[in-house]
């Protein structure tokens, strides 16, 4: 579904790679979780296999498809919703997710047919026709994923969705989530929340300082119950070892 | 003491872009203060101008009267729109209301600072008028010595009614706030009115500098001026106090009017101010709702309809874009009109063409200058334009052709009138509307080019782009150059072929004809046009791709 293979990506005006020699490989109808700390590579990632950024070497496809050299056919296959949750707040929802319908080629049926449903599930059926501007954080987010979701991706990406997310709407994109992979489609996503990550992931990959640390099959007995131990100790810096050692001794 | 912290923070965020902490941020200010200098004696020279072609005609007391009344609305129309911005719609009403600073404290706090950009603003633009009066009424230092009387009137009284206006105003622009067509059809109204007052103004004044023996304005003219100047109240008060005429009426009259609007701006913000702010907070966010029903759309229609409604529902981008693009032709024909008659009376005939397209073009060149932000407008959302499953040149495109369409009725329009109104025959409108739309088009991809190669992503809360980049710029300054090119080209070629002047190269004569002007101009456009499309496709993918944000 989703192949990276030797991933290279530096930033204009920096020194080292942000992305350093990432390989990964993702099966049909898994969830998997993506975790780093704060500039590990987790965002960087996605933007350049969603094409936002282009890499320096390496090679990404979707579903088969060379995101650099079929960019088309490789994000007819994708839907990504962003962490900042940017929508054209001058449109309605509804003028919003018709736009990216139309551009993603989804015919008049199944537009309507998947619009009303997500809408319904999401529970915007009221605000669906007001612009997106005075729509919440939450809203915007649940629209972002519909739009997303229209044209019914086999990859779906995600970069940190959960994000000031209140209860109800984290279960409703959840359950959005278990059912996508059910129909036999992927979900790529990149969080902080390590038990979300260890509740709901089929696997999860490490990420640190731009490189690929680890990546943990959670059907295995005992890896949910130690993702956090797992995830601490791979990123932990040489200051916290430092601090480890430190309060042991004084204790 | 929260007052004044308030109202430093207020200044410290008007001025923040001077700072005087290096020899640049000095010289920077240094420039400022020279460009204000310069600005002040230019309005002194126009006015002294102005009193002048009155004083011949015997109004220079009327020409007082009309331009206090114009100075007395100006105040009036900013000082609510301030008021609007300041005290309502400011991004920090939000956050102060957050600390623990009353209502009260944050509304002084602001109409101090209101006031003193008004009493800045006001004297800035009353005093080099009042001393050209001064100048050409031959009045002594009596005068001078007046001058601050009615400023300080002209700053109150206007301030103090803003206050009490702005709620109200305020009230009906939320109502109409979404009703865009309306709001485009009214700015293109009133932009194109005070145009053609300021045009015909400015010939009059053209006329008058071209002879100063006599009066631009014929006996009618003067009865009718007199007779209304006469009914200008409270306006007319302002030029008694400082001619020294009816003082008994004048000085009870305007200290009545600022004791009645200060009572009244003390009851608004006693009763409605905080309510309102509060309220506002809600309301500035406010949205509309527009019930449609799913539909279908070619990809290249729906880009193109995205792209229309995020100008089209902006009343900032729809003033920049659609408003100049309408009022382009009542501009254009009246600046024509005018600058023909003057190029004609100094130069001759035949340099109307040249006048005329180096006008149209000027014109062209603002509308089209909005393309320069046609990537950068994105801001936030320039992720959807690298996620979307559609090639970059087909996206560029559709922002391409809504520009190309808004020029093409611009000039169409433009060159039509010049043919209806006879200042040219059908051939030549046309031509005009050709190497007109030509280099419209060229300048169009410049500016997207440029906004490319270097896009700006600074936008307000609204998402729209705060101020005009640096491709903005470099946008104008290339129209203009073109203009100028062709306008000027045009004009030389036309005069050279109506004196037929001729010249031997070796054995080839090469005579200057009306012809050969026409071949020059369309040259230069086609040349721009081919060079532009070139310029613009030129790596276009890879520098497309390039931006990261």
């Amino acid at each position: 579904m989703l192949e990276i293979s030797h991933l290279y990506k530096k930033y204009m005006n920096s020194e080292r790679f942000s992305v350093e020699d990432l390989n990964l490989s993702l099966r049909p109808g898994e969830i998997f979780g993506f975790l780093g700390q704060n500039g590990a590579g987790k965002s960087t990632t996605i933007k350049c296999l969603t094409g936002i950024y282009p890499f320096n070497s390496g090679k990404i496809t979707i579903c088969g498809y060379d995101i650099a050299k079929d960019p088309i056919n490789a994000k007819l296959n994708m839907g990504y919703v962003p962490d900042n949750h940017s929508v054209y707040e001058k449109l309605t929802g509804r003028e919003y997710v018709n736009y990216t319908a139309d551009l993603y080629k989804v015919s008049k049926r199944d537009r309507d047919e998947r619009f009303d449903r997500y809408v319904s599930q999401f529970k915007l059926t009221k605000a669906v026709d007001n612009q997106i501007k005075s729509y919440s954080h939450g809203m915007k987010q649940k629209i972002c994923i519909i739009a997303a979701l229209i044209h019914n991706p086999k990859l779906w990406v995600l970069d940190e969705p959960m994000m000031g997310l209140d209860h109800q709407s984290m279960v409703e994109i959840l359950k959005r989530m278990d059912d996508h992979c059910a129909e036999g489609n992927t979900v790529f996503f990149s969080s902080h929340n390590l038990d979300l990550v260890a509740k709901i992931c089929d696997r999860a990959a490490i990420i640190k300082d731009g490189k690929l640390q680890d990546v943990i099959d959670l059907h295995v007995k005992g890896n949910k119950e130690t993702l956090e131990k797992t995830f601490c100790e791979i990123t932990a810096t040489e200051q916290d070892h430092i601090n480890e050692m430190t309060l042991l001794r004084r204790n | 003491m929260n007052i004044k912290t308030l109202l430093k923070l207020e200044i410290k965020n008007k001025f923040s872009n001077y700072s005087l902490n290096s020899a640049k941020s000095y010289f920077k200010l240094f420039a400022t203060l020279v460009l204000l200098a310069g600005v002040v004696y230019g309005v002194y020279w126009v006015a002294e101008l102005f009193f002048e072609m009155f004083d011949k005609a015997g109004m220079i007391y009327e020409a007082l009267v009309m331009l206090l009344s114009a100075v007395f609305l100006f105040m009036c129309i900013t000082g609510i729109s301030s008021n609007i911005k300041v005290l309502y719609y400011k991004g920090d009403n939000e956050i102060l209301m957050r600390y623990p600073v009353s209502g009260e404290e944050v509304f002084i706090s602001k109409t101090l600072f209101l006031f003193i950009n008004q009493t800045l603003i006001t004297a800035i633009i009353v005093a080099p008028f009042l001393v050209a009066y001064a100048q050409v009424s031959g009045l002594g230092t009596a005068f001078y010595v007046t001058i601050p009387v009615p400023i300080v009137f002209l700053v109150l009284i206007p301030f103090f009614l803003s206050n009490i206006l702005a709620i109200p105003i305020m009230q009906l622009t939320n109502k109409i706030r979404n009703k865009f067509a309306l709001i485009i059809i009214g700015l293109a109204v009133l932009v194109t009115v005070l145009f053609a007052v300021y045009m015909v103004l400015f010939n009059s004044m053209v006329t008058f500098m071209n002879d100063k023996e006599f009066s631009v304005f014929d006996d009618k003219i003067v009865e009718s001026v007199t007779n209304v100047c006469k009914y200008l109240i409270p306006m007319k008060y302002f030029a008694d106090i400082m001619v020294g005429e009816e003082l008994y009426i004048a000085y009870p009259v305007l200290i009545m009017l600022t004791g009645l609007t200060l009572i009244g701006t003390i009851l608004v913000i006693v009763k409605l101010y905080p309510k309102t702010l509060l309220n506002n907070v809600e309301v500035e966010g406010s949205a509309f709702r527009h019930v449609t029903r799913n539909r279908v759309r070619p990809i290249f229609f729906t880009l193109l309809h995205k792209e229309f409604l995020q100008v089209f529902r902006s009343v900032n981008y729809s003033f920049q874009y659609f408003v100049l693009a309408c009022a382009m032709p009542v501009m254009v024909y009246f600046c024509n009109n005018i600058t023909i008659q003057l190029g004609q009376n100094q130069i001759g005939e035949q340099i109307a063409l040249g006048m005329s397209l180096l006008v149209m073009l000027i014109f062209a060149t603002v509308i089209t200058s909005f393309a320069a932000t046609s990537t950068s407008r994105e801001g936030d959302n320039f992720y959807h334009t690298k996620v979307a499953p559609v090639s970059v040149h087909t996206q560029l495109a559709a922002k391409f052709v809504m520009y190309v369409i808004v020029s093409a009725l611009a000039n169409g329009v433009c060159a039509l009138v010049l043919y209806l109104t006879k200042q040219f025959d059908l051939t030549t409108s046309a031509w005009l509307f050709a190497v007109s739309e030509s280099c419209s088009i060229a300048l169009t991809l410049i500016s997207m080019r440029m906004d490319i190669n270097r896009p700006y992503f600074n936008l307000s809360g609204e998402g729209e782009v705060v101020n005009n980049n640096a491709s903005t710029t470099l946008s104008v300054a290339a129209g203009f150059a073109v203009a100028l090119t062709e306008g000027i080209l045009c004009m030389l070629l036309s005069y050279l072929a109506d004196i037929k002047l001729a010249f031997t190269v070796q054995e080839y004569i090469i005579e200057f004809t009306g012809e050969l002007m026409f071949y020059v101009c369309s040259g230069i456009a086609a040349a721009l046009l081919l060079l532009s499309i070139f310029g613009y496709l030129f790596r276009l993918k890879h520098a497309y791709n390039k931006i990261a944000k």
